[in-house]
């Protein structure tokens, strides 16, 4: 144990001093690839790059290194990423959804993710479940938008952060039907989820996993689910779409990047590798576990993706006035 | 009865070999990491998760709960032997029990620290059996109006503690305040003091500022001096405290245990908390309060003794609703998800074997703490005997590489050098820095549970008051200030009086 500890300490100490150099890019995987989590430890981000560093370390027959790179909201590490060496040694595993977000709420964000960074493949998607406190006299979603209808600025919304997902998303849908209610910022998902199951604040739009053992412990009500179907968990919530709540697409989305300019052929093999992964039943397993789906689209499929959100997202961070500054 | 059955279940899981071998393994990676300055549980925890996906959930479990509170131990090494707390909880040790390595008396210190933290981790594990349904309620009661309350008293009390000037202190506080400020605000998004820097985005960290104004500037301080020392004795008996040692700690470790396992329940005080509680109530009641900040041992089995209760008490939110009391918690949900555990409310039922077995292996494993500790009091001590011009520079470097490790960043390294030297003009002009990492940890949650208190009641101050929680612990900061201001009022009337 201790041995393997420190093996991997050394294998982190090698990926950190290895200055890489465009004169190595060559068409194989010549020394370790550092795979950047632009989060602490501990997160959906981390736990995915984890599961996967050791098989793709099987795949392409290099060392694979988890980095943890916080702060900024993702941006430093994701900084670090888009300015790393152009020969594919460096990726990015992270919230996509949040980047998208970037260009719009940092003007003078240091990067530009759609030129300096380019897409291998998507990873994950996690609904969000709207779920509120029992305190809300409502049972269905038509309930809680007719009671939001009728109070206006009553209903307290918990987010994990300015400008961060499961914030753009009540704002949409706010807009979408018309309400009004407060948005309440906390430091981080687990501080709002808490807020939420002691009544201090109302509503929440967060993961499966985070969410539904209140539901199944009756101290939260869940109304509703978002993405393209209901959760095989919990079957008899509708999806937001049979609740006709608009953002029925969103939740967290996680993907893997490169640095732009990287060889094609190597992004072409992480491609490969990263399907044939996520593939694999075991990892399917674990991404449920996670609260998610697989969603192995490749870059092309990643890349329209992105372009879309960037201009969606960044509407409604201009309309309403979101600043991330 | 329910609670020995549990408690039997757990006992019997804990004991197991491998269970045993696991805890015995957290417990010397956490004393390890806990001793070299900066490394702290979080990072450690992260890098071994993967290598727990081959373990039974229970063993990985023991063993992450292990390094945890393992690292509280450590971390009260280093504060003593050389005044540089790696940990946020291990600054209020390095007051007291600094000193006393300073008076020659670093073998009672450590010796003192470790059985006080065995004494509050025997205490937390019973309360935790007993009390942990009722205590998680509890911290589903504070919302942001209590800890806003709650933060109010803790920063009272960092006025408390500090020795010398009230105003000085006070300065110190209003300064953590603002270094607090910096980065982006949690309510509003918007940057303050970051000149464009992305690292200060997230504000800045705690431990680069710690080291940097205790332990590195205190090497510079300690620079000037001509590098003559206190001899440090060999002699057993100057390595164990005496009975009247034990006699004065015994009260303050149960007081400190006590403030401790509660503080420690709530989630978001943080490490923090605790401690500096602890160490400001002991300087309150003790009756030597001429010694606190000259190596009074109260001044370390207090907080050391919190520290602990409070480290092994933060599982409980974590255990019985799902939620996480702080960022190591975090990671243990995390680490529960790739076992395909789900963590939540209904874990204590659905996993019994897994819950009572974590907590009767925190027993076991401050008992493995405490065998493992106490003969090495006598290696740490002769560590002290390593010529200036050796040990500083060691220092200095684990220091660098410790900041580095929490976020891979160099700006971290820098951040704590200029710390150094802010440390060091605040030891010449004779200002504390304890308070003002007070204010730089409980600054940014006191605003923070202020704005949104404030969003929640639609801008009514009243909200403070008639709230019962909220409403006592105001009161006993009031309470607290005209104890702290009677004297000067009284002084200031008789003179008035005697013109």
């Amino acid at each position: 144990m201790l041995r393997s500890f420190c093996l991997l300490a050394m294998a982190a100490l090698a990926g950190a001093t290895l200055q890489p150099s465009p004169a190595e890019a060559q068409q194989s995987f010549s020394r370790a690839v550092r795979i950047v989590v632009p989060y602490a430890p501990g997160g959906t981000s981390d736990i995915l790059a984890r599961l996967i560093a050791p098989k793709l370390q099987e795949e392409i027959g290099q060392a694979v290194v988890v980095e943890n790179k916080p702060g900024g909201s993702g941006n430093i590490g994701a900084d670090a990423v888009a300015k790393a060496a152009k020969d594919g040694h460096s990726l990015l595993l992270l919230d996509v959804g949040t980047l998208a977000l970037a260009p719009s709420l940092f003007p003078d964000l240091t990067f530009d993710p759609q030129k300096d960074l380019a897409p291998v493949g998507m990873v994950m998607f996690a609904p969000y479940v709207l779920a509120v406190n029992p305190s809300v006299p409502a049972k269905t979603t038509g309930e809680l938008v007719s009671y939001a209808k009728a109070n206006p600025g009553k209903l307290a919304v918990a987010n994990s952060g300015i400008g961060g997902m499961n914030h753009v998303t009540p704002v949409r849908i706010a807009k979408g039907l018309g309400i009004e209610w407060k948005n309440v910022p906390y430091r981080g998902g687990a501080a709002a989820s808490r807020a939420v199951v002691s009544g201090e604040s109302q509503v929440i739009f967060n993961g499966v996993t985070a969410t539904m053992p209140f539901v199944k412990n009756k101290q939260l009500v869940g109304l509703a689910v978002s993405g393209p179907a209901r959760l095989k968990a919990a079957p008899d919530l509708p999806t937001f779409a049979e609740a006709k709540l608009p953002a029925g697409d969103a939740g967290t989305w996680q993907g893997l990047m490169v640095t732009a300019g990287s060889p094609p052929e190597l992004v072409a093999r992480l491609d490969t590798a990263l399907r044939k992964i996520l593939a694999m039943p075991d990892i399917a397993t674990k991404i449920e576990d996670l609260g998610g789906t697989v969603k192995a689209d490749g870059p092309a499929a990643f890349r329209t993706w992105f372009a879309e959100n960037v201009k969606m997202l960044g509407e409604v961070v201009r309309e309403n006035g979101i600043k991330g500054e | 009865m329910d609670l020995f059955t549990n408690l039997a279940l757990g006992l019997a899981t804990a004991v197991e070999p491998i269970n045993l071998l696991y805890c015995l393994i957290g417990v010397v990676i956490g004393t390890a990491i806990g001793v070299l300055p900066g490394i702290g549980p979080i990072p450690t925890v992260a890098l071994l998760l993967p290598f727990t996906f081959g373990l039974e959930a229970t063993s990985a479990f023991i063993m992450l709960a292990g390094i945890f509170y393992g690292a509280q131990y450590g971390g009260s090494t280093t504060a003593i032997l050389v005044n540089v707390p790696g940990e946020t909880s291990a600054v209020i040790t390095c007051l007291d029990g600094h000193k006393m390595a300073q008076n020659g008396r670093a073998g009672p210190a450590l010796a003192i620290a470790a059985i006080s933290s065995f004494y509050a981790g025997t205490i937390a594990t019973v309360v935790i059996c007993l009390l942990s349904v009722p205590l998680s309620v509890l911290a589903l009661k504070f919302t942001a109006v209590e800890y806003f309350s709650l933060l109010v008293l803790g920063l009272l009390a960092a006025v408390i503690l500090a020795h010398g000037s009230v105003m000085k202190a006070l300065a110190m506080v209003l300064l953590g305040l603002l270094l607090g400020l910096i980065g982006i605000d949690v309510s509003s998004g918007a940057a303050r003091m970051t000149f464009g820097v992305a690292e200060l985005g997230d504000g800045i960290d705690f431990v680069p500022v710690a080291m940097g104004m205790f332990g590195l500037g205190e090497i510079m301080a300690n620079l000037e001096r001509p590098p003559v020392r206190q001899v440090v004795s060999q002699k057993v008996r100057d390595l164990i405290p005496s009975l009247a040692d034990l006699r004065a700690a015994f009260p303050a470790m149960t007081r400190g245990t006590l403030i401790g396992s509660i503080l420690g329940v709530l989630p978001g005080g943080g490490a923090a908390l605790p401690p500096f509680t602890a160490y400001a109530v002991e300087k309150k009641v003790s009756k030597n309060k001429a010694m606190f900040g000259h190596g009074a041992i109260e001044g370390v089995a207090a907080p050391e003794a919190a520290n602990n209760a409070g480290a092994q008490t933060s599982f409980i939110p974590l255990l019985t609703l799902g939620i996480p009391a702080n960022a190591l918690m975090a990671l243990m949900i995390g680490a529960l998800m790739m076992h395909g555990i789900q963590p939540g409310p209904q874990i204590m039922t659905e996993q019994p074997q897994l819950v009572w077995g974590v907590i009767a292996s925190m027993w076991v494993g401050n008992l493995m703490l405490l065998v493992i500790n106490l003969p090495l009091v006598g290696i740490w001590v002769s560590m002290l005997k390593i010529p200036y011009r050796l040990l500083f520079p060691a220092i200095a470097l684990l220091c660098c590489i410790g900041t580095y490790g929490i976020a891979n960043s160099v700006f971290n390294i820098w951040l704590m050098l200029g710390c150094a030297v802010i440390g060091y003009f605040f030891i010449k002009v004779g200002a504390e820095p304890a308070p003002l990492l007070l204010g730089l940890v409980l600054g940014p949650q006191l605003e923070e549970n202020f704005r949104r208190a404030m969003m929640l009641s639609d801008g009514d101050f009243t909200v403070f008051v008639q709230r019962p929680i909220s409403a006592t612990l105001l009161g006993v900061a009031a309470l607290l200030i005209l104890v702290l201001l009677s004297p000067t009022v009284f002084r200031k009337r008789k003179e008035a009086l005697a013109e």
